[in-house]
Protein backbone atom coordinates (compact mmCIF):
# COMPACT_ATOMS: atom_id res chain seq x y z
CA UNK A 1 0.00 0.00 0.00
CA UNK A 2 3.10 2.62 0.94
CA UNK A 3 4.86 1.23 -1.83
CA UNK A 4 1.90 1.73 -4.25
CA UNK A 5 1.10 5.61 -2.75
CA UNK A 6 4.78 6.37 -3.24
CA UNK A 7 4.67 4.80 -6.72
CA UNK A 8 1.87 7.09 -7.30
CA UNK A 9 3.44 9.98 -6.10
CA UNK A 10 6.38 9.38 -8.60
CA UNK A 11 4.14 8.90 -11.60
CA UNK A 12 3.67 12.63 -12.83
CA UNK A 13 7.45 12.92 -12.85
CA UNK A 14 8.24 10.28 -14.72
CA UNK A 15 5.45 11.00 -17.30
CA UNK A 16 6.80 14.64 -17.41
CA UNK A 17 10.36 13.21 -18.11
CA UNK A 18 13.10 12.92 -16.28
CA UNK A 19 16.79 14.15 -16.64
CA UNK A 20 19.32 12.17 -18.09
CA UNK A 21 22.78 12.75 -17.73
CA UNK A 22 25.35 11.79 -20.42
CA UNK A 23 29.03 13.27 -20.85
CA UNK A 24 29.24 16.15 -18.67
CA UNK A 25 26.02 17.47 -18.47
CA UNK A 26 22.01 16.29 -17.98
CA UNK A 27 19.31 16.98 -20.32
CA UNK A 28 15.17 17.39 -20.01
CA UNK A 29 12.48 18.04 -22.12
CA UNK A 30 10.44 20.42 -20.27
CA UNK A 31 6.28 21.34 -20.94
CA UNK A 32 4.11 23.77 -19.68
CA UNK A 33 0.92 21.49 -20.03
CA UNK A 34 0.75 18.14 -19.59
CA UNK A 35 -2.38 18.18 -22.17
CA UNK A 36 -2.82 19.24 -25.62
CA UNK A 37 -5.40 20.90 -27.87
CA UNK A 38 -5.85 20.50 -31.37
CA UNK A 39 -3.78 22.60 -33.25
CA UNK A 40 -3.06 24.40 -30.04
CA UNK A 41 0.87 25.18 -29.64
CA UNK A 42 2.47 23.63 -26.22
CA UNK A 43 5.20 25.63 -25.12
CA UNK A 44 8.37 23.59 -24.18
CA UNK A 45 11.71 23.75 -23.71
CA UNK A 46 15.49 21.35 -23.47
CA UNK A 47 17.32 21.94 -20.38
CA UNK A 48 20.69 20.85 -20.08
CA UNK A 49 22.54 21.20 -16.67
CA UNK A 50 26.42 21.66 -17.31
CA UNK A 51 28.22 20.10 -14.61
CA UNK A 52 30.84 22.46 -12.86
CA UNK A 53 33.96 22.95 -14.37
CA UNK A 54 32.40 22.38 -17.84
CA UNK A 55 30.82 24.32 -20.97
CA UNK A 56 28.76 23.43 -24.15
CA UNK A 57 28.38 25.25 -27.33
CA UNK A 58 26.20 27.96 -28.75
CA UNK A 59 24.69 27.48 -32.39
CA UNK A 60 28.36 29.38 -33.60
CA UNK A 61 30.82 27.15 -31.23
CA UNK A 62 33.82 29.16 -31.84
CA UNK A 63 37.03 27.40 -33.38
CA UNK A 64 36.37 23.55 -32.26
CA UNK A 65 33.53 23.01 -30.09
CA UNK A 66 29.79 21.68 -31.29
CA UNK A 67 26.53 22.93 -30.88
CA UNK A 68 24.02 21.44 -29.25
CA UNK A 69 22.42 18.78 -31.77
CA UNK A 70 18.27 18.29 -31.59
CA UNK A 71 16.72 15.86 -33.50
CA UNK A 72 12.64 15.06 -32.88
CA UNK A 73 11.04 12.32 -32.59
CA UNK A 74 7.21 13.43 -33.06
CA UNK A 75 4.18 11.85 -33.57
CA UNK A 76 2.85 12.31 -36.90
CA UNK A 77 1.30 15.74 -37.80
CA UNK A 78 3.19 17.48 -34.83
CA UNK A 79 5.85 19.80 -35.29
CA UNK A 80 8.87 21.31 -33.34
CA UNK A 81 9.60 25.35 -34.37
CA UNK A 82 12.89 26.66 -34.14
CA UNK A 83 15.14 26.59 -31.02
CA UNK A 84 15.02 29.59 -28.59
CA UNK A 85 18.91 29.34 -27.93
CA UNK A 86 20.08 31.79 -25.14
CA UNK A 87 22.54 34.48 -25.36
CA UNK A 88 25.68 32.88 -24.88
CA UNK A 89 28.94 33.48 -22.82
CA UNK A 90 32.65 33.76 -24.06
CA UNK A 91 35.23 31.40 -22.91
CA UNK A 92 38.86 29.69 -24.13
CA UNK A 93 39.00 25.98 -24.43
CA UNK A 94 43.19 25.76 -23.90
CA UNK A 95 43.69 28.10 -27.04
CA UNK A 96 40.28 28.01 -28.44
CA UNK A 97 37.78 30.40 -28.36
CA UNK A 98 34.22 29.53 -28.32
CA UNK A 99 30.72 30.60 -27.47
CA UNK A 100 28.41 28.58 -25.44
CA UNK A 101 27.03 28.19 -21.66
CA UNK A 102 27.93 26.82 -18.24
CA UNK A 103 25.50 25.65 -15.60
CA UNK A 104 21.80 25.47 -16.49
CA UNK A 105 20.87 26.52 -20.21
CA UNK A 106 17.36 26.68 -21.01
CA UNK A 107 16.60 26.65 -24.52
CA UNK A 108 12.78 27.22 -25.55
CA UNK A 109 10.52 25.44 -28.33
CA UNK A 110 7.38 25.68 -29.79
CA UNK A 111 5.73 22.09 -30.49
CA UNK A 112 2.46 21.81 -32.00
CA UNK A 113 0.05 19.26 -32.53
CA UNK A 114 -1.99 18.87 -35.58
CA UNK A 115 -6.05 19.61 -35.96
CA UNK A 116 -6.42 15.60 -35.79
CA UNK A 117 -4.34 15.01 -32.99
CA UNK A 118 -6.88 13.43 -30.38
CA UNK A 119 -4.83 10.47 -28.57
CA UNK A 120 -2.01 10.47 -26.37
CA UNK A 121 1.39 11.37 -27.41
CA UNK A 122 4.78 11.36 -26.85
CA UNK A 123 6.80 13.92 -27.68
CA UNK A 124 10.66 13.10 -27.75
CA UNK A 125 14.01 14.82 -28.71
CA UNK A 126 17.29 13.02 -29.69
CA UNK A 127 20.09 15.28 -28.40
CA UNK A 128 23.44 15.25 -28.77
CA UNK A 129 26.30 17.61 -27.29
CA UNK A 130 29.80 18.22 -26.08
CA UNK A 131 31.06 18.98 -23.33
CA UNK A 132 34.71 20.20 -22.63
CA UNK A 133 37.05 21.81 -20.05
CA UNK A 134 40.69 22.78 -20.33
CA UNK A 135 41.89 19.16 -20.46
CA UNK A 136 39.57 17.43 -22.39
CA UNK A 137 36.41 17.17 -23.98
CA UNK A 138 33.58 14.56 -23.73
CA UNK A 139 30.48 14.13 -25.89
CA UNK A 140 26.94 13.12 -24.79
CA UNK A 141 23.59 12.16 -25.79
CA UNK A 142 20.29 11.61 -24.35
CA UNK A 143 16.63 11.30 -25.85
CA UNK A 144 14.49 12.68 -23.04
CA UNK A 145 10.93 12.58 -23.53
CA UNK A 146 7.59 14.01 -21.75
CA UNK A 147 4.04 12.28 -22.63
CA UNK A 148 0.77 14.55 -22.81
CA UNK A 149 -2.52 13.62 -22.64
CA UNK A 150 -5.58 15.05 -25.03
CA UNK A 151 -7.75 18.07 -22.41
CA UNK A 152 -7.99 21.42 -21.42
CA UNK A 153 -4.51 22.81 -20.30
CA UNK A 154 -3.20 21.50 -17.23
CA UNK A 155 0.01 23.82 -16.17
CA UNK A 156 3.18 22.56 -15.07
CA UNK A 157 5.94 23.14 -12.45
CA UNK A 158 7.83 24.49 -15.19
CA UNK A 159 5.87 27.06 -16.94
CA UNK A 160 7.66 29.79 -15.08
CA UNK A 161 11.32 28.17 -16.04
CA UNK A 162 9.90 28.01 -19.59
CA UNK A 163 8.83 31.95 -19.73
CA UNK A 164 11.78 33.63 -17.94
CA UNK A 165 13.91 31.52 -20.53
CA UNK A 166 11.72 32.87 -23.51
CA UNK A 167 11.64 36.12 -22.53
CA UNK A 168 15.71 36.15 -23.10
CA UNK A 169 15.99 34.66 -26.51
CA UNK A 170 17.14 37.72 -28.57
CA UNK A 171 15.00 38.66 -30.88
CA UNK A 172 14.73 41.50 -33.28
CA UNK A 173 14.10 44.75 -31.92
CA UNK A 174 12.52 48.24 -33.75
CA UNK A 175 14.52 50.29 -34.99
CA UNK A 176 17.60 48.01 -34.72
CA UNK A 177 19.83 48.06 -37.85
CA UNK A 178 23.15 46.70 -39.03
CA UNK A 179 25.42 47.12 -41.89
CA UNK A 180 28.42 45.35 -42.91
CA UNK A 181 30.99 46.67 -45.08
CA UNK A 182 34.69 45.04 -46.00
CA UNK A 183 38.07 47.11 -44.67
CA UNK A 184 40.66 45.16 -45.17
CA UNK A 185 40.99 41.69 -43.35
CA UNK A 186 38.25 43.33 -41.06
CA UNK A 187 34.76 44.04 -41.42
CA UNK A 188 33.71 46.92 -40.29
CA UNK A 189 30.23 46.70 -38.58
CA UNK A 190 27.39 50.17 -38.00
CA UNK A 191 24.54 49.77 -36.15
CA UNK A 192 21.68 52.02 -35.93
CA UNK A 193 19.96 51.56 -32.16
CA UNK A 194 16.92 53.02 -30.75
CA UNK A 195 17.10 56.35 -28.49
CA UNK A 196 18.37 55.35 -25.38
CA UNK A 197 20.51 51.95 -26.37
CA UNK A 198 24.28 52.53 -25.50
CA UNK A 199 25.71 50.50 -27.96
CA UNK A 200 29.16 50.89 -26.49
CA UNK A 201 27.78 48.58 -23.70
CA UNK A 202 26.75 45.61 -25.28
CA UNK A 203 27.86 42.11 -25.26
CA UNK A 204 28.10 40.84 -28.79
CA UNK A 205 28.47 37.45 -30.41
CA UNK A 206 28.70 36.94 -33.67
CA UNK A 207 26.01 33.76 -34.80
CA UNK A 208 26.62 33.42 -38.05
CA UNK A 209 29.58 31.08 -38.34
CA UNK A 210 32.80 31.97 -40.16
CA UNK A 211 32.23 35.41 -41.19
CA UNK A 212 34.25 37.38 -37.81
CA UNK A 213 37.22 35.83 -35.84
CA UNK A 214 35.63 33.87 -32.65
CA UNK A 215 39.12 35.26 -30.50
CA UNK A 216 38.00 39.18 -31.44
CA UNK A 217 35.63 40.92 -28.90
CA UNK A 218 33.39 43.39 -30.74
CA UNK A 219 33.37 46.25 -29.27
CA UNK A 220 31.20 49.59 -30.99
CA UNK A 221 31.81 52.76 -30.29
CA UNK A 222 30.79 56.16 -31.32
CA UNK A 223 32.45 58.64 -34.41
CA UNK A 224 31.22 60.78 -36.60
CA UNK A 225 27.46 60.36 -35.44
CA UNK A 226 27.64 56.68 -35.86
CA UNK A 227 28.13 52.95 -33.65
CA UNK A 228 31.14 51.17 -35.14
CA UNK A 229 33.12 48.39 -34.61
CA UNK A 230 35.61 46.93 -36.68
CA UNK A 231 36.24 42.90 -36.48
CA UNK A 232 38.68 40.98 -37.76
CA UNK A 233 37.50 38.43 -40.44
CA UNK A 234 37.44 34.56 -39.53
CA UNK A 235 40.34 33.29 -41.71
CA UNK A 236 37.44 30.81 -43.03
CA UNK A 237 35.26 34.03 -44.50
CA UNK A 238 35.65 33.01 -48.41
CA UNK A 239 35.28 36.29 -50.50
CA UNK A 240 33.27 38.98 -49.23
CA UNK A 241 30.90 38.01 -46.24
CA UNK A 242 27.34 37.42 -47.48
CA UNK A 243 25.25 37.61 -44.11
CA UNK A 244 25.81 38.19 -40.47
CA UNK A 245 23.78 37.80 -37.68
CA UNK A 246 24.57 39.09 -34.44
CA UNK A 247 23.45 38.42 -30.94
CA UNK A 248 23.17 41.72 -28.41
CA UNK A 249 22.73 42.26 -24.81
CA UNK A 250 23.07 44.76 -22.13
CA UNK A 251 23.73 48.52 -23.32
CA UNK A 252 19.76 49.41 -22.29
CA UNK A 253 18.07 46.79 -24.75
CA UNK A 254 14.44 45.61 -23.32
CA UNK A 255 15.85 42.07 -24.21
CA UNK A 256 19.02 40.60 -25.94
CA UNK A 257 18.26 41.58 -29.87
CA UNK A 258 19.11 39.88 -32.67
CA UNK A 259 20.13 42.17 -35.59
CA UNK A 260 20.38 40.41 -39.53
CA UNK A 261 22.49 41.92 -42.26
CA UNK A 262 22.34 40.35 -45.62
CA UNK A 263 24.02 41.12 -48.89
CA UNK A 264 20.75 42.95 -50.54
CA UNK B 1 69.41 52.69 -36.86
CA UNK B 2 70.11 49.60 -33.98
CA UNK B 3 66.17 50.20 -33.02
CA UNK B 4 64.70 50.16 -36.63
CA UNK B 5 66.63 47.19 -37.23
CA UNK B 6 65.28 45.57 -34.73
CA UNK B 7 61.88 46.36 -35.30
CA UNK B 8 62.14 45.08 -39.39
CA UNK B 9 63.83 41.52 -37.73
CA UNK B 10 60.95 41.74 -35.55
CA UNK B 11 58.47 42.37 -38.63
CA UNK B 12 59.83 39.42 -40.71
CA UNK B 13 59.44 37.02 -37.99
CA UNK B 14 55.58 37.83 -37.56
CA UNK B 15 55.26 37.97 -41.44
CA UNK B 16 56.80 34.51 -40.95
CA UNK B 17 54.86 33.00 -38.36
CA UNK B 18 51.47 34.70 -40.26
CA UNK B 19 52.13 32.57 -43.19
CA UNK B 20 53.63 29.56 -41.60
CA UNK B 21 51.31 26.98 -42.97
CA UNK B 22 49.60 29.06 -45.98
CA UNK B 23 47.88 26.98 -48.82
CA UNK B 24 50.33 27.44 -51.86
CA UNK B 25 53.45 27.76 -50.00
CA UNK B 26 56.18 25.54 -49.12
CA UNK B 27 54.86 23.34 -46.13
CA UNK B 28 57.24 24.82 -42.78
CA UNK B 29 59.69 22.36 -42.49
CA UNK B 30 60.40 20.21 -39.57
CA UNK B 31 62.54 17.34 -37.53
CA UNK B 32 60.42 15.61 -34.97
CA UNK B 33 61.02 11.86 -33.35
CA UNK B 34 58.65 9.05 -33.54
CA UNK B 35 56.91 6.98 -31.02
CA UNK B 36 60.09 4.42 -31.42
CA UNK B 37 62.65 6.96 -31.25
CA UNK B 38 63.21 7.28 -34.69
CA UNK B 39 64.15 11.08 -36.03
CA UNK B 40 61.35 12.23 -39.09
CA UNK B 41 62.42 15.27 -41.28
CA UNK B 42 60.11 16.80 -43.45
CA UNK B 43 62.95 17.72 -45.78
CA UNK B 44 63.93 14.00 -46.29
CA UNK B 45 60.39 13.71 -47.36
CA UNK B 46 60.52 15.48 -50.28
CA UNK B 47 59.68 13.84 -53.43
CA UNK B 48 56.79 12.17 -51.42
CA UNK B 49 52.83 13.25 -50.86
CA UNK B 50 52.69 13.60 -47.10
CA UNK B 51 49.73 13.92 -44.92
CA UNK B 52 49.92 15.40 -41.33
CA UNK B 53 46.86 14.37 -38.53
CA UNK B 54 46.79 15.94 -35.25
CA UNK B 55 45.77 13.26 -32.62
CA UNK B 56 44.46 12.87 -29.22
CA UNK B 57 42.80 9.24 -29.23
CA UNK B 58 41.13 10.58 -26.55
CA UNK B 59 39.31 13.17 -28.13
CA UNK B 60 35.34 12.25 -29.44
CA UNK B 61 35.94 14.29 -32.55
CA UNK B 62 39.07 11.63 -33.32
CA UNK B 63 36.95 8.45 -31.36
CA UNK B 64 34.41 9.25 -34.26
CA UNK B 65 36.72 8.72 -37.20
CA UNK B 66 38.68 5.36 -35.04
CA UNK B 67 35.79 4.15 -33.61
CA UNK B 68 34.30 2.91 -36.95
CA UNK B 69 38.14 2.56 -38.62
CA UNK B 70 37.25 5.56 -40.80
CA UNK B 71 40.65 6.85 -40.19
CA UNK B 72 42.56 3.57 -40.24
CA UNK B 73 40.70 2.90 -43.46
CA UNK B 74 42.26 6.65 -45.37
CA UNK B 75 45.92 5.49 -43.80
CA UNK B 76 45.75 1.96 -44.87
CA UNK B 77 44.81 3.10 -48.55
CA UNK B 78 46.78 6.29 -49.21
CA UNK B 79 50.21 5.03 -47.56
CA UNK B 80 49.39 1.90 -49.97
CA UNK B 81 49.41 4.58 -52.49
CA UNK B 82 52.94 5.32 -51.30
CA UNK B 83 52.01 8.34 -49.66
CA UNK B 84 53.50 9.12 -46.25
CA UNK B 85 51.28 9.72 -42.96
CA UNK B 86 52.19 11.56 -39.93
CA UNK B 87 50.23 11.48 -36.90
CA UNK B 88 51.46 14.12 -34.82
CA UNK B 89 50.53 14.55 -30.77
CA UNK B 90 51.54 18.36 -29.83
CA UNK B 91 50.12 17.84 -26.43
CA UNK B 92 52.04 18.93 -23.57
CA UNK B 93 53.64 16.99 -21.09
CA UNK B 94 51.48 18.18 -18.80
CA UNK B 95 48.32 17.15 -20.40
CA UNK B 96 46.06 14.25 -20.42
CA UNK B 97 46.61 13.80 -23.98
CA UNK B 98 50.28 13.72 -23.73
CA UNK B 99 51.35 10.00 -24.53
CA UNK B 100 55.10 8.98 -24.14
CA UNK B 101 56.68 6.83 -26.51
CA UNK B 102 55.75 3.80 -24.70
CA UNK B 103 52.44 4.76 -24.35
CA UNK B 104 51.73 6.31 -27.83
CA UNK B 105 52.88 2.85 -28.86
CA UNK B 106 50.37 1.30 -27.22
CA UNK B 107 47.78 3.51 -28.56
CA UNK B 108 48.85 3.14 -31.68
CA UNK B 109 48.26 -0.92 -31.27
CA UNK B 110 44.94 -0.73 -29.25
CA UNK B 111 43.86 1.61 -32.34
CA UNK B 112 45.25 -0.31 -35.15
CA UNK B 113 46.25 2.81 -36.50
CA UNK B 114 48.09 2.95 -39.91
CA UNK B 115 49.68 5.42 -40.18
CA UNK B 116 53.57 5.90 -41.38
CA UNK B 117 55.13 7.21 -38.04
CA UNK B 118 53.56 8.54 -34.68
CA UNK B 119 55.76 11.45 -33.99
CA UNK B 120 55.60 13.12 -30.31
CA UNK B 121 55.92 16.77 -30.01
CA UNK B 122 55.55 17.57 -26.72
CA UNK B 123 57.16 20.85 -27.50
CA UNK B 124 54.47 21.68 -29.60
CA UNK B 125 57.29 23.06 -32.26
CA UNK B 126 55.39 20.88 -35.45
CA UNK B 127 51.88 21.98 -34.16
CA UNK B 128 52.55 25.96 -33.88
CA UNK B 129 54.48 26.14 -37.33
CA UNK B 130 51.76 24.60 -38.50
CA UNK B 131 48.90 26.19 -36.36
CA UNK B 132 47.21 23.11 -35.62
CA UNK B 133 44.15 23.82 -33.63
CA UNK B 134 42.24 20.66 -33.51
CA UNK B 135 42.37 16.77 -33.05
CA UNK B 136 41.97 16.11 -35.56
CA UNK B 137 43.63 19.01 -37.99
CA UNK B 138 44.89 17.58 -41.23
CA UNK B 139 47.39 19.02 -43.63
CA UNK B 140 48.27 17.58 -46.92
CA UNK B 141 51.76 18.52 -48.58
CA UNK B 142 52.39 17.48 -52.19
CA UNK B 143 55.59 16.19 -53.74
CA UNK B 144 57.49 19.02 -54.01
CA UNK B 145 56.75 20.16 -50.57
CA UNK B 146 54.22 22.49 -50.79
CA UNK B 147 50.80 22.64 -48.45
CA UNK B 148 47.75 21.84 -50.52
CA UNK B 149 45.28 21.14 -47.84
CA UNK B 150 44.74 22.75 -44.44
CA UNK B 151 41.75 21.98 -42.30
CA UNK B 152 39.12 19.55 -41.32
CA UNK B 153 39.17 15.71 -42.17
CA UNK B 154 35.39 16.01 -43.62
CA UNK B 155 32.54 18.19 -43.35
CA UNK B 156 30.75 17.23 -40.84
CA UNK B 157 31.59 19.18 -37.79
CA UNK B 158 29.97 16.34 -35.02
CA UNK B 159 31.29 13.78 -33.15
CA UNK B 160 28.69 10.78 -34.62
CA UNK B 161 30.60 8.05 -36.34
CA UNK B 162 26.68 7.59 -38.22
CA UNK B 163 27.53 11.08 -39.82
CA UNK B 164 30.47 9.81 -42.40
CA UNK B 165 29.04 8.23 -44.97
CA UNK B 166 27.44 11.50 -45.55
CA UNK B 167 30.54 13.79 -45.34
CA UNK B 168 32.71 15.02 -48.05
CA UNK B 169 35.91 13.57 -47.12
CA UNK B 170 38.02 16.90 -47.82
CA UNK B 171 41.03 14.82 -47.09
CA UNK B 172 40.85 11.89 -49.79
CA UNK B 173 39.90 14.02 -52.17
CA UNK B 174 43.06 16.34 -51.63
CA UNK B 175 44.92 13.47 -52.23
CA UNK B 176 43.14 11.92 -55.06
CA UNK B 177 43.90 14.82 -56.88
CA UNK B 178 47.19 15.51 -55.53
CA UNK B 179 48.66 11.93 -56.33
CA UNK B 180 46.90 12.34 -59.60
CA UNK B 181 49.17 15.54 -60.16
CA UNK B 182 46.00 18.16 -60.47
CA UNK B 183 45.29 20.98 -58.22
CA UNK B 184 43.21 20.52 -55.05
CA UNK B 185 39.99 21.94 -55.43
CA UNK B 186 38.82 22.44 -51.82
CA UNK B 187 42.47 23.46 -50.16
CA UNK B 188 40.68 25.37 -47.17
CA UNK B 189 38.42 24.33 -44.29
CA UNK B 190 37.80 25.39 -40.75
CA UNK B 191 39.09 22.31 -38.84
CA UNK B 192 36.48 20.54 -36.18
CA UNK B 193 37.66 18.58 -32.85
CA UNK B 194 38.93 19.47 -29.32
CA UNK B 195 41.81 21.66 -28.87
CA UNK B 196 45.55 20.03 -29.80
CA UNK B 197 46.35 20.73 -25.81
CA UNK B 198 49.78 22.66 -26.14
Amino acid sequence: MRTFALLAALLPLVTLGAEIHSGHASAELIVSSSTFQPSSPVQAAIRLKVDEGWHTYWINPGEGGMKLGAEWVLPEGWSAGPLGWPVPIRFKTGDLPGFGYVGEVVIPVTLTPPASATKPATLAVKLDWLTCDDKACISGDAAPSVELKPGPVVATPAVPVIEKSSALVPRPLDGFKLEVAEQGKSLLLTVTAPAGIDPSAFATFPATVQVVDASAAIVFSKSDGKWTALAPKSEYLEGPPKALDLVLSGGGLPHPALVSWSKN
Amino acid sequence: MKQLFFSAFAGLIALASVHAAEVGAPAPAFTAKDANGKEVSLAALKGKVVVLEWNNFGCPFVVKHYGPGNMQKLQETYTGKGVVWLTVNSANESSGAYLSPAAALEQTAKNSWKGSHYLIDSTGAVGKAYAAKTTPHMFVINKEGVLVYNGALDSKATTKSEDISSSDNYVAKALDATLAGKPVATGKTEPYGCGVKY
